[in-house]
């Protein structure tokens, strides 16, 4: 039965994998298995997985209901093409480790960029206190 | 309760009718959350209290008299009951007050405080379990009546929603290891109790064909089923003893001799948490008692990166059940939880040996082979992912209904305008290949979306007799206001400079939308025209006028009777890039002469314009429109505009044309000059008796105008957006040939030099 033609229905990605981007940035894969109205989804054997550079990690995570406000976007997972991804998978302390290692990178270069533009009198502004006009 | 109470076809009648019922828009939003939900409880109350226990029902009579005089006594106080508000609870006495049960029984439980519910689904609803209820093992459905408590009706049900399919959740201690090692007691009352509501597959489930094999979902609701009392062995430590090994399958023969009955060794199969293989139950063993065969328990692995299965010997594959089961879509991927990390050689192994079980375990079920031979993709699917299907195709069918309810509209083209537009464009795509190409026309399913008639809600309020006033109920359709908030606009004088700019910008900003408004509708008109009957006509197209004169007057700033003073309030508008695409969407609307007003103002105020649109660079925008105005113009106002927009004659005092310059120096500029002059030589060229006075004029600026454009330096001159083929001859007629070579190069004017 093809569901509502012509429209964003998940109806026809049940039971299928996904990869579900989450508005914290985490990136969940896992098999859909239920939805509603809101697009809150239930994923199956979910995998939290972590990227870093040309490397991954997976997190083992169950079960997991996601409320749809918080999903930025989802899609299907070829299952054949995700047997040959140019990543290279490691371990989850590993990953973790590669994780806050990037983390405090940008951190310092961050800061540099701060330091930088207030020697030369200007304030980069925070987003909140933009005001357009 | 029992399984024969599951009326198949009522619900999808109900269904249906749900989905014709107009004025109960917000029926889902009942069901789900408010008085629909409610009742759909008190049903399955009055279900249960038909129930042989006796003693329940009675207290519930005694409690029920009271109240029901209580709603009595309502009814006859409210004047009007029909509430055109659904949101509201109305007090209406219904007919047939279900028994509410037990002596803690709520205030949901009075029938006087409900709404008769008018759908047909709800009638029928079957008696449904809470959540609770399922979620605690020891309470059998029967002793339901018996310890109730507010507390435990806290969560609305949904009456139209199935219950939860997977494995109760006391049964799956996720993550924590058992605490001892749990011999599983088959005479104990069951861990999942029996559901009281069925769906509708389960009726045709009955009749387990032999052979067969389930998911967790089906386990759940077969009566009897294996999920009693069986502690789920999960992830950390499967591993059970030789005791415990032989208890489960000394119970698996006891229990499951009736055939199509799972055994609870198989159940820890399905137990997706089984990390680590079982290797202790011999398959074959299993596979001559029962005849029915669980996929591998790699197969449940809950986790991708866990490791692979036990050895493929071990884990034989059954013929798949019966599928009628199942609505199955037809799944261009298979799901291999366990082979997702395997090796493509060991994966080609795994399944070639997973190919050669499937095939002896044929031969042994005779009847299941044959059965198993037509469905055999079907089977893979489910062999391959025993957890399909948790969403049932009720499920899918109420959330697609929702979605459809969604797109309902009274206006499409105001609530979707893009889609709209997009299907249309993909239409015309259609229509035109298939009138060109004679291919098979394709069948391209569309979405109907349903047109809903603009129903007018007036709100009245409820009156009590003999009461002064109306009782004002605050709901979604009446909303009340909460807060006063009040405005108080700032005097001129303790504004600072800054800020009077800023609010005029804004004040701006304010015009422009308002006036894109305007426009939209105006743009709009030519459909509704279309749509609209004889008798609307007339005033639709004043309609129309009316608005396009607004539009001016936004534009331009009202004019206190006088003149137009100043261009000011154009020029604000201007300065914004949203202003000019305005304005030239704008254009093809306005009247000849107040297009003319606005080309005048913009040549006027070019320099300006221009220096404003530097990091714009919108101005060419206006440059189609501009050319369609002056398709209608006269020469006298022609002559006028290259005045402007030269500033030509200048006074003897001013050394340099910086108006001219930049314009020449500027894109939109020099196209627009072009565009002007143009369009005069047409007009000079064509009209043969034309006023002296003006072409006088005419030539006048043209030949000061030529004086100009020679003086400039070619690198000073912008690239005009196209030339029109005329100027030469224009040109020609006002400077010798010499200088018309000149002209010529440095204006690019002869083809084939660019």
């Amino acid at each position: 039965m093809n569901y509502m033609p012509g429209t964003a229905s998940l109806i026809q990605d049940i039971d299928k994998k996904h990869l579900v981007l989450l508005r914290d940035g985490r990136t969940l894969i896992g098999y859909l298995r239920s939805i509603d109205q809101f697009a809150n989804l239930v994923l199956h054997q979910t995998v939290e997985r972590i990227h870093v550079g040309k490397k991954y990690g997976d997190i083992p995570r169950g079960i997991f209901v996601v409320r749809g406000e918080n999903v930025v976007l989802l899609g299907e997972i070829d299952l054949e093409k995700e047997s040959d991804m140019p990543l290279q998978q490691v371990s989850i302390e590993e990953i973790l480790e590669e994780q806050r290692v990037e983390q405090q990178a940008k951190q310092e270069s961050e800061k540099l960029k701060v330091q930088a533009l207030k020697e030369r009198g200007l304030s980069v502004p925070r987003a909140d206190t933009l005001d357009e006009y | 309760q029992s399984l024969e109470d599951c009326p198949l076809d009522e619900d999808e009648d109900a269904f249906q009718a749900l989905g014709e019922e107009d004025e109960d828009i917000d029926q889902f939003n009942d069901d789900t959350f408010g008085a629909g939900a409610v009742v759909a409880e008190l049903e399955d109350k009055a279900g249960s209290s038909r129930e042989p226990d006796g003693p329940v029902g009675n207290d519930g009579d005694v409690l029920g008299d009271p109240e029901d005089a209580l709603a009595e006594r309502l009814t006859r106080l409210v004047i009007d009951s029909e509430l055109e508000d659904p949101a509201i609870m109305q007090a209406v006495h219904t007919r047939d007050p279900p028994q509410p049960g037990g002596l803690n029984s709520s205030i949901w439980d009075s029938s006087a405080v409900l709404r008769r519910i008018r759908g047909p689904l709800l009638a029928q609803e079957m008696p449904s379990v809470s959540v609770l209820d399922y979620a605690l093992p020891q309470r059998p459905p029967q002793a339901r009546d018996e310890e109730r408590d507010p507390s435990e009706r806290a969560l609305p049900r949904r009456s139209s929603s199935p219950i939860i399919g997977s494995p109760p959740v006391r049964a799956i201690p996720i993550g924590t290891p058992p605490k001892q090692a749990a011999i599983p007691n088959f005479n104990q009352q069951i861990l999942c109790p029996k559901p009281v509501h069925i769906r509708a597959t389960m009726q045709q489930r009955y009749p387990a064909p032999y052979g067969e094999r389930m998911s967790p979902n089906q386990l759940c609701n077969v009566p009897n089923s294996s999920l009693l009392g069986h502690p789920f062995p999960h992830s950390v430590s499967p591993v059970l003893t030789h005791l415990q090994r032989a208890q489960l399958l000394g119970g698996a023969q006891v229990k499951l001799l009736p055939a199509g009955r799972m055994s609870p060794s198989q159940f820890a199969r399905v137990s997706g948490l089984v990390g680590s293989p079982l290797p202790s139950v011999n398959p074959k063993l299993l596979q001559g008692r029962v005849g029915q065969m669980m996929s591998p328990a790699g197969g449940f692995r809950a986790f991708f990166g866990a490791p692979p299965a036990p050895p493929p010997s071990q884990l034989p594959h059954p013929p798949g059940p019966g599928s009628h089961l199942q609505n199955l879509r037809p799944q261009p991927q298979m799901f291999r939880p366990d082979t997702t990390h395997l090796h493509p050689q060991h994966r080609r192994l795994l399944h070639q040996r997973q190919q050669q079980n499937r095939n002896q375990h044929r031969s042994l079920n005779g009847s299941g082979g044959d059965r198993g031979g037509h469905r055999s993709s079907h089977q893979e699917q489910i062999r391959k992912d025993p957890y399909a299907n948790l969403m049932l195709q009720r499920e899918k069918d109420w959330v697609s209904k929702i979605q459809m309810m969604q797109l309902q509209s009274t206006d499409p083209y105001l609530d979707d305008y893009y889609y709209q537009n997009y299907f249309q464009k993909l239409e015309k795509l259609a229509a035109a290949e298939e009138v060109h190409g004679d291919g098979p026309k394709k069948e391209r399913t569309k979405l109907i979306t349903p047109q809903v008639a603009k129903l007018e809600h007036t709100y009245k309020p409820v009156q009590f007799e003999g009461s002064l006033g109306k009782l004002t109920v605050s709901s979604v359709n009446n909303p009340r206001k909460m807060i006063d908030a009040v405005v108080t606009s700032r005097s001129e004088d303790d504004e600072t400079k800054e800020k009077q700019v800023r609010d005029k910008r804004r004040q701006t900003l304010v015009t422009i939308e308002k006036t894109y408004s305007l426009l939209l509708d105006v743009e709009d008109y030519e459909r509704r025209y279309l749509l609209s009957l004889e008798g609307e006509r007339p005033a639709l197209m004043g309609e129309r006028k009316q608005k396009i004169c607004d539009m001016y007057d936004n534009l331009r700033g009202k004019a206190p009777g006088q003149d137009r003073p100043s261009d000011d309030h154009f020029m604000q508008i201007m300065c914004i890039r949203k202003g000019k695409r305005l304005v030239a969407r704008i254009l093809p609307f306005l009247a000849p002469e107040q297009a003319a007003d606005v080309l005048m103002a913009t040549a006027r105020n070019l320099p300006f314009l221009i220096k404003k649109d530097a990091q714009d660079e919108v101005l060419p925008c206006l440059l189609r429109p501009f050319s369609h105005v002056l398709y209608h113009l006269p020469l006298g106002t022609v002559t006028s505009l290259v005045q402007q927009l030269t500033n030509l004659p200048q006074s003897a005092a001013a050394p340099t044309n910086l108006h001219l310059t930049a314009v020449l120096q500027n894109k939109f500029g020099l196209s627009l000059l072009y565009l002007v002059l143009s369009r005069g030589e047409e007009l000079q060229s064509s009209d043969t008796n034309t006023e002296l006075m003006q072409d006088n004029q005419w030539t006048e600026l043209m030949l000061m105008a030529t004086r100009e454009l020679l003086r400039i330096p070619q690198g000073a001159l912008a690239k005009p957006v196209s030339i029109p083929s005329n100027l030469i001859s224009l040109f020609s007629r006002y400077v010798d040939q010499q200088k018309l070579n000149l002209l010529e190069t440095k204006l690019h004017l002869v083809q084939g030099i660019r």
